[in-house]
């Protein structure tokens, strides 16, 4: 899967599966690499806010991913990729998308589902259909509805405040409550781990756009169906103090947008693609946190556009030049 | 002529070599829908059972009698009667659990594993031989069943046929009694037998 | 060489076979065999899943009007109960509402009314038993029939703990469902993790409330005619 460095005489052609590296000087453990940088202005703000809470969850999904990734490697005798660093991202990011408070176990379960049934199942990195941390999570949102659920995220009594309050968008969805803006966009509001501070993702996403490690189209495509639907919504429900502006730095959408969704092996693999993908998404979310029964949708409407990312790169086969 | 199996040969490929769930894979509509818990998953393979072992005889005798193109109306007609009355008693002496089985009893009538049977063995063996493939064919549906529903109860909610049988701090996976922890189950299950009897295979491959 | 002998030669026989009847005659005498089969089976357990289905509604009419302990004791007692299945025409003006319901007459004296009512649940359709004193003032209780909410959050609906909360509530003013702890007297907690069931529930039990508070009445009930 490392692409060989190229030589002046080397004319062979790589046919490896995604994610398709171009850039030659780029590896897969580069990029993970990367990505781990990005998300240490998360990190980071997780630890500042939950505290204590932050570090035990994510150790626990970080151990518990890379244990799983080098057992499943052993069943189904493939060579052991732990250096590629995959198993660390998709641990840290299922981690990040956890409540605090949830309990040991889940992150536990979630990491074991994500890389085996999510990765491994489908034949290890590249081939998957699916996110995997979004496919660990999936499972364990269904499985332990209770813990991970509104109430899930509360902790009274812990020492840290903001455990103490429902998530933003538990508040609108069950009493019509808004939030103010300020703490929504710094973090100092309830919910997963990694989703709270708007601005820490925002600048992980710079980081990953500055790399060229992520694509732009995607987290571009989020954000404008995003703002849009979130706009008509305004113009359609004005005066409830919840606006297009507490949508976009609310739940999960700012931190999905730049490292969930941007996963370039289940996402498409051109400009137009990803552009679909990434309006596709924004839309889901829009219209799940609007009119279904859960607070937030970015896992599910991902986990959907993954499942028509091969009908996407499909329909934009770029016309070879020249081409009719 | 090719040989037919005997009826202990039969009895004994229902149960794994040919099991129907995990060899065939036919009947997978109960197999997945029932197996939220033991206790509907065995009605369910006793029900499927009865009906089979009565078409596979009902079939037998009178294969003599069968002409080819009318052979399938012949079949669909023993079923469905034998899976109405099947649904009668249950409604009758176990109302409760025809109720939680719902139209997946009526539905036994299209489940492939029976009409397979009367076309592969009963329509060409004799009784003895059609009972004894019935009966291993319907073991074989039992165990697969029990299986996917053992683990599902287990994991789902921490019972065993209704009782309890994890410490009362077991965190119930609720996915497992629901429709994905089936497909699930069911995979991982099916994973699971291959390997298994792969690994059998490569060790007799290297000891001969 | 046989085979082709045969076909020159038309014997009755072989005509026979050629027509449709010689070629369904096992199909159409199947047909009447497990016909009459099926028939018998009908004949022979018709009553008793009839009775079956019955006893499910009838059984937990006791336990609604009284509740389990006392139901048990009238139960043994010499007094006879005696419940008669009517309907209610209920609903201001343009939109009507027939509601079925039951009457429980114990030793002569009107001890309660029990009301079938359904409504859509998270899943599917949610059917619930829901028992009024008799001067419909208060509930009596609440047994769910019939509901397909998710195992593990949505079925708890059937958990007697959390059905046992509408009992004794006035029939005055509809009830809330609040997550987590609140004050409010109309409210009813709802099921962690599975609010919508809880608030389907409750909001079939309001509608019945609103529609029986000044409809139901002794002589707006209308017993159905029982042909025996």
């Amino acid at each position: 899967m490392t692409p060989a460095p190229l030589t002046a005489a080397d004319t062979t052609l790589h046919v490896a599966p995604s994610p398709h590296v171009f850039n030659m000087r780029m590896t897969v453990t580069r990029m993970m690499i990367d990505v781990l940088l990005a998300l240490l202005p998360v990190v980071l703000a997780a630890i500042y806010f939950f505290k204590w809470y932050a570090v035990k969850q994510l150790l626990i999904c970080l151990i518990a991913a890379v244990c799983a990734e080098a057992v499943f490697s052993r069943l189904r005798a493939r060579p052991l990729r732990l250096g590629d660093m995959s198993a660390v991202v998709t641990g840290f990011i299922l981690g990040l998308s956890l409540p605090a408070s949830a309990p040991w176990y889940i992150g536990v379960i979630g990491s074991v589902v994500a890389l085996g049934v999510g990765k491994m199942v489908f034949g290890g990195l590249g081939m998957n259909l699916f996110n995997p941390a979004m496919v660990g999570r999936a499972f364990i949102m269904i499985a332990f509805a209770g813990k991970m659920a509104a109430s899930g995220y509360l902790v009274p009594g812990s020492g840290v405040d903001i455990l103490s309050q429902a998530t933003p968008l538990t508040l609108l969805k069950q009493s019509g409550q808004s939030t103010s803006l300020v703490p929504m966009l710094i973090g100092a509001t309830n919910g997963s781990l990694g989703e709270t501070s708007a601005l820490a993702c925002l600048l992980g996403g710079m980081y990953l756009y500055w790399r060229k490690v992520a694509a732009w189209e995607i987290p571009a495509g989020i954000f404008l169906s995003a703002l849009l639907v979130g706009l008509v919504n305004d113009f359609l429900t004005p005066g409830s103090g919840w606006t297009f502006a507490h949508h976009l730095t609310g739940g999960a959408l700012c931190f999905g947008a730049f490292f969930i969704a941007t996963d370039p092996v289940t996402s498409p693999l051109t400009p137009t693609g990803k552009w679909i993908f990434g309006l596709g998404s924004g839309t889901l979310v829009m219209v799940l946190r609007l009119f279904s029964g859960y607070p937030e949708g970015l896992m599910f409407a991902v986990l959907l556009m993954n499942a028509v990312t091969p009908l996407i790169n499909r329909w934009t086969i770029p016309r070879p030049f020249g081409g009719a | 002529m090719q040989v037919l199996p005997t009826p202990t040969e039969r009895f004994i490929q229902g149960i794994l070599p040919e099991n129907p769930v995990y060899r065939q894979l036919l009947g997978l509509c109960p197999t997945l829908a029932v197996t939220g818990g033991l206790k509907p998953a065995l009605t369910m393979a006793a029900a499927v059972g009865f009906v089979l072992l009565c078409a596979n005889i009902i079939t037998s005798l009178i294969r003599n009698l069968l002409k080819p193109h009318l052979r399938i109306v012949v079949f669909t007609l023993t079923i469905a009667t034998f899976v109405t009355i099947v649904d009668r008693f249950l409604a009758a002496y176990l109302y409760q659990m025809s109720k939680a089985l719902g139209p997946y009893i009526p539905l036994i009538i299209v489940n492939c594993i029976i009409i397979c049977r009367c076309e592969v063995c009963a329509s060409r063996q004799s009784v003895p031989a059609a009972a004894a493939d019935a009966l291993g064919q319907s073991l074989g549906f039992g165990l697969a069943l029990a299986g996917i529903a053992a683990v599902r109860e287990l994991l789902g909610t921490g019972m065993l046929a209704g009782y309890p049988v994890l410490p009362e701090s077991w965190p119930d996976w609720v996915i497992m009694v629901l429709p994905p922890g089936a497909f699930l189950t069911f995979g991982l299950l099916l994973a699971l037998v291959n390997w298994i009897s792969a690994d059998k295979q490569q060790g007799e491959g290297g000891g001969s | 060489m046989a085979h082709a002998l045969k076909q020159k030669i038309p014997s009755p026989g072989r005509w026979l076979r050629d027509t449709n009847l010689g070629q369904a005659w096992l199909v159409l005498a199947l047909a009447i065999l497990f016909g009459a089969a099926l028939a018998a089976v009908q004949v022979n357990l018709s009553r008793r899943i009839e009775a079956n289905r019955q006893n499910e509604t009838l059984s937990k009419i006791p336990e609604l009007v009284w509740g389990p302990a006392r139901a048990r004791e009238i139960k043994s007692g010499s007094a006879a109960v005696q419940i008669i299945p009517g309907t209610l025409q209920a609903g201001s003006g343009a939109n009507p509402i027939t509601l079925n319901l039951f009457k429980v007459i114990h030793a002569g004296q009107l001890a309660g009314w029990v009301i079938k009512a359904g409504g859509q649940g998270y899943a599917e359709k949610i059917d619930l038993l829901i028992g009024i004193d008799p001067q419909v003032s208060a509930l009596t209780g609440l047994f769910v029939l019939d509901q397909k909410e998710t195992p593990g959050l949505g079925n708890k609906i059937t958990a007697p703990g959390w059905r046992g909360q509408f009992k004794g509530r006035s029939t005055g003013r509809p009830l809330t469902v609040a997550a987590g702890l609140s004050g409010s007297e109309a409210a009813i907690d709802a099921i962690t993790g599975a609010t919508i069931s809880s608030r389907s529930v409750t909001r079939i039990v309001n509608r019945v409330m609103a529609a029986v508070k000044d409809s139901l009445e002794v002589d707006t009930f209308r017993p159905i005619e029982r042909r025996s």
